[in-house]
């Protein structure tokens, strides 16, 4: 079997699913306007990604395409189970605020579409770190939204009241994430270039 | 002819700044110096984000990126007087950076960047924009409103019913943002600007007409006319027909395909006006309009580009069947020459053949002489 190479660290930052691939953005959109919510994301979005996509592992790769998308998403949708319940037991308002996008998490692109892209062309360990640090990108920008968010539309963190002189509250609207995250979308991306373009200059000076 | 295309842009943000600043005295005389630093505020910041949005694309600052000017305008008139600065300040840098600069700048205008900026205001802080201050109410620069009132607007909405003279119409003498009540002077702008081709024609007919058609089958009031009056007169409806629906950046170029734009926005803003009651919808619905706009562009330039491809379709016909023509008349041309050609060999060949056969009984005489010489 041909193993592709990877850097396990690639999802975190170069590869990052929200800003880089632009994927899972709806619940960041939707449901990261406070961090409260962003936390109970992190803790539902982490557990279901990893086990499904460590289970999914097992699941024969000869079987067609097809069959393979269906089984995962039957797993993680077992996993969903007890992950939601759990949540709703950890963080009862946010569960309901979170609402239809907490069942979506269950197949979010990681587990449907990188799996086989990605995940699957990997050896065992390298793929749960590799996954770890994709999930750990994930958890890093709904972290940074919900903070922003939360910031400057209700001039609170973490429900602790801030001395803001402005609010703005449009930006805990969805429009807002989503300009929000357009934003950091454009800064990350021209950040990247410019590493990347300085990484090229390095090895062309050696 | 290219010189004036590209000095347009210029000139069409001239005249729409000229008919604003008026607005603005209007709006100075009602209520005092606030709205002029406000106005003031507005158009710095617009002028700062434009330049350093341009400069950050790579791009250079031209004459024409001056429209951001009045946008920053358009904004502060939209405003209620007396309002804290940070706020139409923030409508502004929104409005340029991420209504406009962020689709690509001045040439990939998508939405208003002034609707879309008020709409940024509106959702952040919706109970301070929708009080204003009664009319006369002089505000000093660092003074806030002291007595608000709802506008005339919400009380159309909600109750129906309105009673306003024409004269206080006409000058704006009611409760609305700085600039969207002077009734006459929009209503002088807005000729103006249709004269001198600044704006939509096609855009601002069919709002109108959208209005007008509402207003008279299903009108607010008792009195159709009323309606009529007080729909265009409220909701910034008249100024939002004028400086928004009708911004030639954003609706499609013919007016034909422009008036659907208008009117649609029209129709949608008055159904809703029915059915919700909520403020300056005319706005709203241009911003969510935008699809329609561009749609319309699309549909536009597809007909445009379909059209060209008939023409040239239609001239390639033309030159194949005048080059069958022409191929015809050579063939026939040829025939005619070559019997020509064909009877002069002939002939040239019967002389000839006469002469070879002259010359040859000639020769043989010669030939005979010259061996009986020899023998």
């Amino acid at each position: 079997m041909k193993m592709h190479n990877f850097s396990p660290v690639d999802g975190l930052l170069r590869d990052n699913t929200v800003l880089s691939a632009g994927m899972v953005i709806s619940p960041i959109i939707i449901c990261g306007n406070n961090l409260q919510n962003a936390v109970a994301l992190i803790y539902a979005f982490s557990i279901i990604t990893l086990f499904s996509v460590a289970l999914a592992s097992f699941v024969p790769q000869k079987l067609p395409y097809a069959a393979k998308i269906i089984a995962y998403a039957i797993i993680s949708s077992a996993i969903f189970i007890p992950v939601k319940i759990l949540t709703e037991q950890i963080y009862p308002q946010c569960s309901e605020s979170i609402g239809i996008y907490f069942p979506l998490l269950a197949v979010n692109s990681l587990i449907v579409y990188q799996t086989e892209v990605r995940f699957f062309k990997m050896r065992k360990l390298k793929m749960i770190s590799s996954l770890v640090f994709y999930i750990l990108g994930f958890d890093f920008v709904i972290l940074l939204v919900g903070f922003i968010r939360e910031l400057l539309a209700y001039g609170t963190i973490y429900n602790h009241v801030v001395n803001m002189d402005s609010i703005i509250s449009g930006i805990g609207a969805p429009f807002g994430g989503f300009i929000l995250l357009g934003l950091l979308c454009g800064i990350f991306r021209k950040l990247r270039t410019i590493a990347s373009s300085g990484n090229d200059s390095d090895s062309e000076v050696k | 002819m290219l010189i004036n295309k590209a000095k347009k842009e210029r000139f069409v943000w001239l005249d729409i700044t000229i008919t604003l600043a008026a607005l603005q005295l209007m709006a100075y005389f009602y209520y005092g110096l606030h709205t002029v630093v406000t106005a003031f505020a507005c158009v710095a910041f617009s002028f700062v984000c434009e330049y350093i949005s341009v400069r950050l694309s790579n791009k250079k600052f031209t004459a024409d990126n001056l429209t951001c000017v009045s946008d920053g305008l358009i904004i502060s008139l939209m405003m209620p007087a007396g309002i804290d600065y940070k706020i139409p300040v923030m409508a502004c840098i929104f409005a340029n950076v991420v209504g406009k600069n962020i689709f690509g700048g001045r040439k990939n205008i998508i939405f208003s960047p002034a609707a879309v900026g008020y709409l940024f205001a509106l959702t952040s802080w919706k109970d301070k924009l929708n009080m204003y201050p009664l009319p006369f109410a002089r505000i000093g620069i660092r003074e806030q409103a002291k007595e608000l009132a709802v506008s005339a607007s919400y009380t159309f909405n909600t109750t129906g019913k309105l009673s306003l003279s024409d004269y206080d119409i006409l000058l704006g003498n009611f409760c609305g943002g700085v600039g969207t009540v002077s009734i006459l002077l929009l209503l002088i702008s807005a000729v103006i600007l249709l004269f001198r081709r600044d704006i939509s024609l096609g855009a601002f007919v069919g709002a109108v007409a959208g209005n007008v058609f509402m207003s008279v089958v299903c009108p607010v009031t008792s009195d159709i006319s009323d309606t009529l009056k007080y729909v265009f007169t409220t909701n910034m409806t008249l100024f939002a027909t004028i400086f928004i629906i009708s911004d030639i950046r954003t609706t499609p170029h013919k007016s034909y395909y422009s008036f659907y734009y208008g009117l649609f926005t029209a129709l949608i803003s008055y159904a809703l006006l029915l059915t919700t009651g909520i403020e300056n919808l005319s706005v709203i619905i241009a911003v969510l309009l935008t699809p329609l706009a561009l749609a319309l562009k699309k549909l536009e330039d597809k007909i445009k580009y379909l059209k060209s491809t008939e023409t040239i379709v239609e001239t390639v016909k033309q030159n194949n069947e005048l080059s069958e023509e022409i191929a015809a008349d050579i063939s026939v041309e040829n025939d005619d020459i070559s019997e020509i050609a064909s009877d002069a060999i002939k002939e040239i060949n019967e002389i000839s053949g006469n002469n070879v056969s002259a010359v040859s009984f000639e020769a043989a005489q010669i030939g005979e002489g010259d061996i009986s010489e020899n023998a």
